[in-house]
Formats: C-alpha cells, structure tokens, sequence
C-alpha cells in the first residue's frame, strides 16, 4: 500500500510540473508580446514585471521564475480585468465546484442505480428504458443540450404556459441548479450507467454469486452485499475522466446559463485572448483535475483489498 | 418384459461417420462476426444512417442550386421551406430556411457535414495509427522500452486534453488543420493503451507459443497471429472514438476555436445556432440533430460491432 | 435401514437456447442414502452438472426448464417448489461445492464473513456466535490458525485451504446431502487426496449423503459406495463401486475402464481411448445415445433406447439392450468384435 501511494503521489507531481511547462512554452510561443496590446502599461510597471517576470534572463531560469510563482499561488495578472488571476479564481471557483458537484453526484448516484437497474432486469423494459437516457447522454453534447434544455423548458414553459420552475438563466437559488447540473451530468450519467450494467452483468455471473445462492441467499441480498460493491469498482477507476469531463463541461454549461463561474471566465479569456487569464487558469484546472485523479486513485487503494495488501 | 423379434438384434458395429460428425459447418472469424452483425438490426439501421448522412454531406452541396457562400440580404432568418426570390434563384426552396446573413442552411448543413465528418475520420485514422504503433512498440518489446513508454503516456494523459488542445489551437491558426493535429496530439491515447494491453495478453498466449515452437519468425507471429486478434478491438475501438472527435470539434467551435467563417461545420453551426436560438430555434436544432444522430449512430454502431466481434462481451 | 436422503426419477431438463433446445438431461433416475457417496462419473458435457445444479434450481430458469420427472429431497417436493421455498432449502437441507474454489468465494470479503452470512441465514444466531461457529468450522476442515485465517481474503489461501474453506462454508448449516461438483479438477493430486480424505471423514462422522461429481475415475474409486456412469444426459449403468469398476456391463462402462492407464502395463503397450464424440444435443439419436461409437451395436440399438435392466446383483442396473432376454450371442447376431 505504501508503495502505491508513493507511486500514485510521484505521478501527479511529475504531470503537473509537465503541465505548468506545456502552459509556460504555450504562452512563449504567443504571436505577439503580451505586454503590448490595448492597456497602456506605465514605464515602471512594464519595469517591474521585467524584473518579476526575468523577461531578460534565459528561458530555463524564466521557467523556473514561472513554476515557483505557480506554486505561490502567483498567477499573474489578468490582462482584460486588470486583477490578479488569482483573486479572479478564488471568487468564481466556488461556484463552479457548486455546479460541478452537483452535476457529479446526480450522475453517480443516478447512473449507479439506472445501471443496476438495467442489468436486474435485463431484456425487460426498464433495461431499454435506461439504455436510452444513457443514449441520450452519449450522443447530445452536454451544451447543446443544455441550449435545448434553455430553449424548451425554461423559455417555452414560460411562454406557453406560464410555468417558471425552470430560470432561464443565473445563479443564486436552488432552481437555478438544476437545467445547468443535469445538461452536464447526463452525459457521464451516461457512462457510468452503462458501464455499472456492465460490470454488474458481468458480476451476476460469477461463480461466487452462484455460491451464494446455493447458501439461499434471497436475490435481493445477493444485489446488495455482494454484487454491488464488487460492481462499483470499475466506476471508480474512471472517476478521473468522468471529473475532467464535468469539469471541462462547466465551462461551456456556464456559458450558456450565464453562471458566474469560473469557466464562463475561461471561456470569456479565450475569447478576448486574456493570456495570463487563459495560462493561470489553464494551470489551475490541470492541477485541480491531477489533484482530483490522485485522491480518486488514493481511494481505489483502499477500496480494493488486493491493493491494500500487496501495495 | 415384452419380447422382441431377433431380427432387431443383428450385429451393426461402430459407424465411423456418425461418431465423428460435427452438426453445424464451420465458419472463419470473420464470416462468423459478419453473421452476427447482421442480426443486430439496431447497429444495420446505424451504418445505413452513417452512410446516408456521408452521401448527403458529399452531395448535396454538388447539387443544390445554392452555394454555401451565398447571402442573400433580402432573406435573413427564413423560416424552413421559403421560396427564394433573390435573381438567379428564383423558385428554389430554402428547404431548411436561411441563417442571419441568408445564406442557405441546407447547403450549409451538408456542406459542414463534409468538414465534421472528414475531420472526424482523419482523426481517427491517425489515432489508429499512432496508437496501433506505439502500443504494438510497447507492448510487444516490454520490459525498459515499455516502462518508458508507459511513463510517458501516464503523464500526458494526467494533463486533461481539452486544456492542451485549447492550449495548441491558441498559438496555431484557427481551421480544420488546426483541428487535426491537436486532436491527434493526445486523441491516440486510448488507443495506444488498448493496443498494447491487447498485445501483452497475447504475447504470453499458447497459440503464439505453438506458433514459435513450430519455427515461426517473428514478423510471421506479428502478422498472422498477433494483428488478426487485435485487430477487431481496434475497429471497434476506431469507430468509438469518432464520436469523441465530433464533440471536439463541437467544443471548439463554440469557444470560437473552430472552423472559421465562411466555412462552416456542424460544431461552428451549431454555436451560432446557440447563439441566436431563441429567436431562431431551428438553427440550433438541425446542426444539433445532425452532430447527435452520427454521434448516436456511431456509438451504436461500434457496439454492434463489438458484440458481433467477441459475444463474450455482449451485453 | 438409512433413510434416504435423495429421490430422482425419470429427470429431463432442456435448455432453451437461439439454436434450438438442448436436451442435457433426458430421463435420469438416482437415488442417495444417509452416509453414502454415490459418485457421478462421465465426459464433460454428459449432463452431471446440471443434474447436480437441478436439484439446487441454481440453473437460470430459463433458459434451463425441468422438463418433467421428478425430485425429492428428504420429503420436499424440489420440482414444484417456489423460490422462498428453495432459499429455505438451499444451505441447510442441501449444499453445492463447486470447481474452482478462487472463483467461487467473493474475492473482497474476508472468509470468515462469507461463512458467518450462510450461518446466519438459516440459524438465529448473533454475530458473535455466528462467527464462533465459523471458525470451528473452519478447524474442522483442518485449516490451521482458523482465528487469524477468518479474517484473510480468498486470495490469500492456498488452492487446497481454499476448497476445505468452501467445504467449511458449505457444511457450516449441516446439511443433509453436500453435492460436490469436480471438487478436486482444478486441484494438484496431493491436494486432492485431502480433499478426499476430508470428505471420508464427514461421511463417517456427520453421516451426510454425498454426491461427488467427476470425471476422474481414480478419485472415485478411494471413496465412493455407489457409482453411476453417465452418458449424453443419460445414465447409462449405475451399482456398487466394486461393481462398476470389475463387473461393468454397460459398452460404455467397459470401454471407460479399459482406458484407464495401467501401471503395470509397458512402455508398448498402446494407449487406449474410445474413438469419435458424444451426439450433439440439440438434436439427439432416436436410440442408444452411445450406438455410433459402440462396437456391439445392433439394429435395436439405433432405433429405439434401451430401457433399464437389472443385472444379477441387486442394486446394479444398466441401459442395455445387450441385456434384454432376448438378444442372442454374439455368434448369431454376428458380432465378431470380441
């Protein structure tokens, strides 16, 4: 077990330290000199960032430079705000993590269960009934669906029969999360689903379950205590996509729904070319999303037993 | 006990023929996944939409009396099925309405149709190169070469790709190129991976094993044993990751990464259907059935092709 | 007099596959007693496992379907029962060990918890004493150290530890008849020795009706009182171990003991096997199952099946139509194999 975590630990540092010099050469490579565009920057402050930034010293120690202030916490200042990029991400991250979450959580716990489902009653209608949804969530891209959510209904419902459950757009109350959560979640809803019906499928026809039934387990007891913790554990081992893909889908859903998030600021960066913007928060991601695939990993060490044992 | 008449008891012996008689006739592997294709009636109906939507996209353009280019002031925002009545046009049908600058959507459509699928499947052929070589590489010669390679691979794949790929698209021109070759920087991961996993399990099979010990060269075991297995993974596998490819595209696009005006495609298509959908649903709707339908028909598809493929794995 | 424990007769059951149906099993008769090993012997594929997973409805209905015949297990009527009623059997009347031992046990939970779920399932036990009962029951089947070894996990057992912990689970609610299903296939030929030894020893002590199931005739003979030889879902000649192996009547018996590798014989001698294959099931012979392979075949034999006929020890019984009164020598028939 030991030898795993350090294993698992010595990874994510590696890819980190990789991607904070992807994102440092990313910038280099910039057409233009980020410190000519609109603003006019005062002669000493152009000063200081040379020297904060050691624009004159050579590419390596400029890197380095560039890593030790990420690791501060250092991530420059927005070009289009004029603030540090910092200060920008810790007021709007929460409210990503807000949205992210709950897309997280409806897709596991639902897509857990309309798998289960599905496998229990293979062939039968709630199987096809569940495969569709998980369909549905395959093939629709999450921000499409989440304009067509918008469109149908949040504006129709509204228009044509006044009912106003759904805001069209926003953020604050409870009824704000649920069009921008689902669009997001259904897509991973989708393949947690589909792969839990698997896994459990596959786990129904094990030897061991016919143990059990021959010790005159009840098939609700054999559901509960011996499919479906050994059936969960492949959803574990891609939580790590599946949080990069919510991740990733906020930015857009964020968009859309007008939610004052931290992708709606990416996504505004990438479109006025807000560099230090687009590279702190491109830092910041990454490392979130190696943070959370070395905990998602952590826990699968704990979880199955041949790990624990044989490290 | 009745009796029987003694005739009944004369002497027959073994028959030869009978007892080794196999009942039903043998199949090679690939006429027995066929077989079992074309009993899936859900993945046929997918490849005759997937090839209807590729014959659309190649011809429709060719022949529609509109050109994807044209505007036509007069007509912004038609809705489906207006007569055009710009000179030069007269009579023809914008069979699904205009956009903003009256420019045809059908043609569009079709005409994005070709950009989405073609960098669709350029992707996918890269990916299956790449992967089939760095995976084969890996896998077959382990030990150093392959810790190495799979070091490397963990820590690219750490990196979430959208990021790289949103990273990439800044410093290169916008456009289908653009497009290609970020995708195809990380697209070949899975790919890789699979290969490789496939080889290892292989390498240490019996059948390889008889295949050496009968003085087979190597280059005869990659070939004839080792590739045939794979290779059905591999289809699958390349069929599956289009989807992710349009989505991509998709995702560009509406960061304004994609496609440039002009030139459209079902992902620039559908952002500015988004853009404008309130007023103007079915902008978005069409190029959004159109990325969902090949995105729907392709997984569909593949799974089909799996379960014709290994029925082990069926469902 | 022992009671007896198992009652089947005239058992057909059919699988309902895309093929076709397949007919495993196609009119067996058996019967087992208290404190007796009857051994069903046979080819993979003759039917022995789904015999044995009948009486435990374990097989997936459908596409598994009794057919008809009937099944009686210490006075429960198994052929009609419901589901509830078969929970209650399963574990403490009847119990099944299987195969592959590593397979059979939840790879993520501790032994020792596996064992404690079927305790509690059929007795009102509480969790402390469940789990005393468990570890008892795990020395009885010679696991050393049971204390510790309850709380390891499947993989950490030896492939012998991991059967004898199988056999402890499976006794752990004292049923009346234990079917084991190829207990010792996947086993090294020391370990099946214990193994075998273990279950002499629960036959003498706990007087349970055994049903071992095997392809291995060596296994059969250091244990069995009873053997019944099946073929192609049927049974082809049943009788007392002594009986089966030095007087065996049925072709298909004979020909099974003359393939058995003598250690007396020399390095010459050739090895013999039975040529050709069983008949595919999913459309079986009108007669004899083994006619096309069966150097005595007669007309009779392809036409209609043999009924079962008693030979002159009680008890040893074969389908033959060799035994039927009025089949005459070999001369007349014609028959020169011999």
């Amino acid at each position: 077990m030991p030898r795993y975590i350090i294993k698992r630990l010595a990874y994510a540092v590696l890819t980190l330290f990789a991607l904070i010099m992807l994102t440092f050469f990313m910038m280099r490579w910039l057409p233009g000199d980020p410190f000519i565009g609109e603003k006019t920057v005062s002669a000493t402050a152009m000063e200081n960032m040379r020297i904060k930034y050691g624009l004159d010293q050579p590419v390596i120690v400029q890197f380095f430079i560039y890593f030790g202030n990420c690791l501060r916490g250092d991530l420059g200042i927005s070009i289009t705000y004029s603030r540090p990029v910092t200060d920008i991400i810790s007021n709007a991250f929460l409210v990503s993590v807000d949205l992210g979450t709950r897309a997280l959580l409806f897709a596991i716990i639902a897509g857990v269960f309309l798998g289960a489902i599905a496998a229990v009653k293979r062939g039968k209608f709630a199987d096809s009934f569940s495969m569709f949804i998980a369909m549905i969530g395959v093939s629709v891209p999450s921000f499409i669906l989440g304009a067509l959510l918008q469109y149908f209904l949040a504006l129709q419902l509204r228009k044509v029969f006044g009912i106003t459950w759904f805001p069209i757009q926003g953020w604050g109350e409870l009824k704000h999360t649920f069009l921008p959560a689902f669009a997001l979640g259904l897509g991973s809803l989708a393949t947690v689903s589909r792969l839990m019906r698997t896994s459990m499928l596959d786990v129904l026809n094990q030897d061991y379950i016919k143990t059990a039934r021959a010790k005159g387990l009840s098939e609700r007891r054999i559901l509960w205590r011996h499919a479906m913790r050994n059936s969960i554990m492949p959803i574990v081992t891609i939580m790590g996509p599946t949080v990069a893909a919510v991740l990733t889908g906020t930015f857009i859903i964020e968009s859309i729904f007008n939610i004052p998030g931290l992708g709606k600021y990416f996504v505004t960066s990438i479109k006025d070319l807000d560099y230090t913007m687009i590279s702190g928060t491109t830092v910041f991601y990454g490392g979130l999303l190696i943070l959370c695939t070395l905990v998602v990993d952590l826990l699968y060490g704990f979880i199955d037993p041949r790990i624990k044992l044989e490290g | 006990m009745q009796a029987i008449d003694k005739k009944r008891f004369t002497h027959i012996g073994e028959s030869v023929h009978e007892r080794e008689a196999i009942s039903s006739y043998s199949l090679t592997y690939m006429q027995d996944a066929m077989r079992r294709f074309m009993k899936n009636k859900v993945a046929i109906v997918c490849a005759v939409i997937i090839l209807i939507l590729a014959l659309m996209s190649i011809f429709v353009p060719i022949f529609s009396p509109f050109d994807y280019r044209e505007q036509h002031y007069g007509h912004t925002n038609a809705p489906m099925g207006t007569v055009c009545d710009a000179e030069g046009t007269e009579g023809e049908v914008h069979i699904f309405g205009t956009d903003k600058l009256g420019r045809d959507v059908w043609t569009r459509i079709w005409m994005g149709g070709r950009v989405s699928l073609s960098i669709a499947i350029i992707c996918a052929v890269i990916d299956l190169i790449i992967g089939i070589i760095y995976g084969g590489v890996s896998g077959y010669f382990g030990k150093t070469t392959d810790i190495i390679m799979m070091r490397f691979l963990e820590i690219i794949n750490g990196i979430p790709y959208l990021i790289i790929v949103i990273l990439l698209m800044m410093i290169m021109p916008p456009g289908m190129m653009t497009i290609i070759v970020a995708y195809s920087l990380v697209g070949w991961i899975p790919m890789a991976r699979l290969v490789r996993g496939q080889v290892i399990s292989l390498k240490g099979q019996e059948f390889v094993i008889a295949a050496e010990a009968l003085g087979a060269s190597p280059a005869r075991v990659i070939l004839r044993h080792l590739l045939p297995n794979t290779l059905s993974v591999v289809i699958v596998r390349t069929t599956l990751s289009i989807p992710a490819v349009i989505f991509t595209e998709a995702y560009l696009s509406y960061l304004g990464l994609g496609i440039q005006l002009p030139m459209c495609s079902w992902g620039s298509l559908a952002q500015t259907g988004i853009e404008n959908f309130r007023l103007y649903p079915t902008q978005l709707i069409i190029p959004a059935i159109c990325i969902s339908l090949t995105m729907l028909a392709f997984n569909l598809f593949g799974d089909g092709l799996r379960d014709a493929f290994d029925p082990r794995l069926r469902r | 007099m022992s009671k007896r424990i198992l009652e089947i007769e005239d058992l057909r059951v059919s699988f309902d596959t895309y093929a076709g149906e397949v007919q495993a099993v196609r009119g067996v008769s058996l019967h087992v007693d208290e404190g007796e090993v009857l051994a069903i012997v046979g080819e993979s594929g003759c039917g022995k496992s789904v015999t044995a997973q009948t009486v435990m409805k374990l097989n997936a209905m459908p596409p598994a379907r009794i057919v008809s015949g009937s099944i009686i297990l210490d006075e429960h009527d198994i052929v009609k029962a419901t589901s509830s009623e078969m929970r209650k059997i399963r574990g403490r009347e009847v119990a099944m060990i299987f195969q592959d031992p590593m397979t059979c046990m939840n790879p993520t939970k501790q032994v020792g918890k596996q064992i404690v779920e079927a305790i509690r399932l059929h007795n009102h036990l509480s969790a402390a004493d469940a789990r005393v009962q468990a570890i008892n029951g795990l020395e009885q089947v010679n696991i050393p150290n049971p204390k510790d070894r309850a709380k390891q996990y499947p993989h950490e057992y030896s492939g012998g530890m991991r059967q004898r912990a199988m056999i402890a689970m499976a006794l752990s609610c004292n049923p009346k008849l234990l079917i084991a299903d190829e207990p010792t296939t996947a086993l090294d030929v020391t370990i099946q020795a214990q193994i075998m030894e273990l279950l002499t020893e629960i036959k003498e002590k706990r007087n349970t009706a055994i049903i071992l199931i095997t392809h291995d005739l060596g296994v059969v003979a250091g244990i069995a009182n009873r053997v019944a030889v099946m073929y192609a879902g049927v049974i082809v000649e049943t009788g007392t171990s002594h009986q089966i192996f030095y007087e065996p009547r049925h072709p298909y018996t004979k020909a099974l003991m003359r393939s058995l590798p003598s250690v007396d014989a020399n390095k010459t001698t050739d090895l013999i096997s039975i040529p050709g294959t069983p008949p595919d099931l999913l459309s079986p012979p009108a007669g004899c199952a083994f006619a096309a392979r069966c150097k005595h075949c007669m007309q009779i034999c392809k036409e209609e099946e043999p009924p079962e006929f008693t030979l002159e020890q009680e008890g040893h019984t074969a389908k033959c139509w060799l035994l039927h009164p009025d089949c005459p020598s070999a001369a007349e028939r014609g028959d020169l194999s011999e």
